[in-house]
């Protein structure tokens, strides 16, 4: 308990497998997405996840949301284990995953009504989050009416609106255009700096994790395990100018590489 | 003033086709290309229709066939979308195991069911009503298994991470969003409905317009019988046009399909109608009205016939002889 002071997720020895049904043969066989993974995670910390697809980065997010538990180890969350969802931890998903019979407003809401928000106050939290993340004038737009970077905008909006203290995004930009997600990428960093969230981010662009992260992990695949961390030293605010184009980037741009390749290369 | 004029318009061109069919059936009659007896004229068919509202058969037909097709829709709705959310979503594999008896049991001709259920339960209204239900059930079931089955993980995963309960997510995740699918079962369903309810009525009935409009054939009333019929296609394609608008105006939140197929139709601003508490508790005592009303009515048509039958010997095709109650 003495070390939790500014430790905030800890992520201790969490492996996952899964049970492969093959026909004819007698011996049970099981596949392994994670092997111990061991991960601190500071109070605040932007931590971003990077792997090839199908290096468990999914099934990692979804035991820290507590949707499905871990084959060994544990996580835990202010020195509590994680058993199960709850509303500390906000989640945005890749996709469209905004109710599509709910307006704009009651879709941010959504999350308020599970938490038992009268309804009123309902209405002051939803319209601040939706102005956050610049949406004022949609609030009784159906999620039909919007476009792929909006969609996302609303979820985030959603998974803020119950003030969870960490946000798990799962590749909650990979179905926007490259100038969109840009445009999210610096709406993201802007709302971390004016919450003060823990972020975990799980993403397979590296540039999108240099941009955004304090640290980097990087999963390797099969098993996936962590191959390393990597602390991006590069100052803050990163938007503005074009941080993308300077040598440091570059450089911690091409470790990530490096990394990434070097473990396919052993695979 | 010219958004109107283009609304005038096209009613005109969508009705053409009727109107065009109207006037064939009133000329082939009157130039004698049909044998005016066989096919009287639409307008003599309409003046019957007037006839028939007056003097109360059509109405009370109206009731009678009404109540049971409420009846037998609520059966299935009472046993189909249940046992949907059942399937479809706690117990899949079952679903999976069941599908080719229950398949095949939706292939059972339904007269055949009226045969045997007439066999063990007789005449009365229990083999109407199960008859109706039987078919009808299986679009609803199959629907709400599909609904419920393909309404997207992501949903679920997103409302499950903020802790909500299975019953939570029934009501708010998985009812929301199977229902446009489970409604479109239902208006099959019903349009099934209407069609059996008929073909039950002729075979199985003395009461209904159904039964009337056969009465009407056996009878030599000629016109009564094209009266009887107009008005079962009317009510058809009324049920019919009804469900499709309450389609449109409850799932308006949809992404307008005809958007995608540049149909001329698009410019039709869909206005989303959430039915509240009294909309719903209304139209739920309108239901249950008609189905009430429709039930006193067939008990008054069968004790009067029974009063008129009693003392004279019944014979096989006594019921058609009883065609003078319904004047």
């Amino acid at each position: 308990m003495t070390s939790t002071n500014t430790t905030k997720i800890e992520i201790k020895g969490v492996g996952r497998t899964f049970p492969l049904k093959t026909s004819g043969s007698s011996a049970a066989r099981e596949f392994t997405a994670l092997n111990d993974v061991n991960l601190s995670i500071q109070k605040g910390e932007f931590l971003a996840i990077v792997g090839p697809s199908g290096c468990g980065k999914s099934s990692l997010l979804d035991i820290l949301a507590g949707l499905s538990p871990a084959s060994s180890g544990e996580v835990l969350i202010d020195g509590v284990t994680v058993t199960r969802p709850a509303l500390d931890r906000g989640i945005v998903l890749q996709g469209d995953s905004l109710l599509a019979w709910r307006t704009v407003r009651k879709n941010v809401e959504f999350g308020l009504e599970a938490k038992k928000v009268p309804k009123a106050e309902r209405r002051d939290i939803s319209d601040r989050y939706i102005k956050l993340v610049g949406l004022s004038g949609f609030e009784d737009h159906f999620p039909h009416e919007l476009s792929g970077g909006m969609k996302q905008r609303v979820a985030l909006a959603r998974a803020l609106a119950y003030d969870p203290e960490i946000l798990l995004l799962d590749e909650p930009f990979a179905a926007v255009d490259a100038l969109t997600r840009e445009n999210l990428q610096n709406e993201l960093l802007r709302i971390w700096n004016t919450t003060g969230k823990t972020i975990i981010f799980v993403t397979h662009s590296i540039e999108e994790a240099t941009y955004l992260a304090d640290r980097v992990a990087v999963l390797t695949t099969n098993p996936g395990t962590i191959r390393q961390v990597v602390d991006i030293d590069l100052p803050r605010p990163r938007s503005g100018g074009d941080i993308r184009s300077t040598p440091e980037f570059g450089r911690f741009r091409h470790t990530l590489w490096q990394l990434l390749h070097s473990g396919e290369a052993h695979a | 003033m010219p958004e109107r004029q283009n609304a005038l318009t096209s009613l005109l061109l969508r009705s053409s086709g009727i109107i065009f069919f109207l006037i064939l059936w009133e000329a082939s009659s009157r130039l004698r290309w049909i044998d005016p007896y066989f096919l009287p004229r639409f307008s003599v068919v309409v003046a019957e229709i007037g006839r028939l509202i007056q003097d109360g058969s059509l109405i009370s037909n109206l009731a009678i066939s009404s109540a049971r097709a409420i009846g037998g829709l609520l059966i299935a709705c009472l046993v189909g979308l249940p046992l949907g959310f059942i399937f479809g979503r706690w117990f899949p594999t079952a679903a999976e195991a069941l599908d080719p008896l229950l398949r095949i049991m939706s292939q059972v001709n339904p007269f055949l069911v009226l045969m045997a259920s007439t066999l063990i339960l007789g005449f009365g209204e229990t083999t109407k009503f199960l008859v109706i239900a039987w078919v009808s059930v299986w679009p609803l079931l199959f629907y709400t298994i599909t609904a419920v089955r393909s309404v997207d993980p992501l949903l679920i995963k997103t409302a499950r991470s903020m802790g909500i309960s299975e019953s939570g997510l029934l009501q708010q995740i998985l009812i929301p969003a199977s229902l446009p699918t489970i409604f479109t079962g239902l208006r099959i369903s019903a349009g099934i409905t209407f069609f059996i309810l008929v073909a039950v009525e002729m075979l199985n009935a003395s009461s209904g317009l159904g039964y009337f409009e056969h009465n009407s054939a056996m009878n030599f009333e000629i016109a009564g019988m094209y009266a009887a019929a107009t008005v079962i296609v009317l009510l058809g394609f009324l049920l019919n046009r009804f469900l499709i608008a309450l389609e449109r105006s409850l799932f308006a939140w949809r992404a307008p399909a005809d958007f995608l197929l540049g149909s001329v139709h698009t410019d039709k601003k869909r206005v989303l109608w959430r039915p509240g508490r009294f909309a719903t508790a209304t139209a739920a005592v309108m239901i249950l009205l008609l189905l009430i009303s429709g039930s006193f009515e067939i008990q008054r048509v069968n004790s009067e016939r029974a009063s008129m039958l009693s003392g004279e010997n019944p014979g096989k095709h006594a019921r058609h002889l009883g065609s003078e109650v319904g004047k």
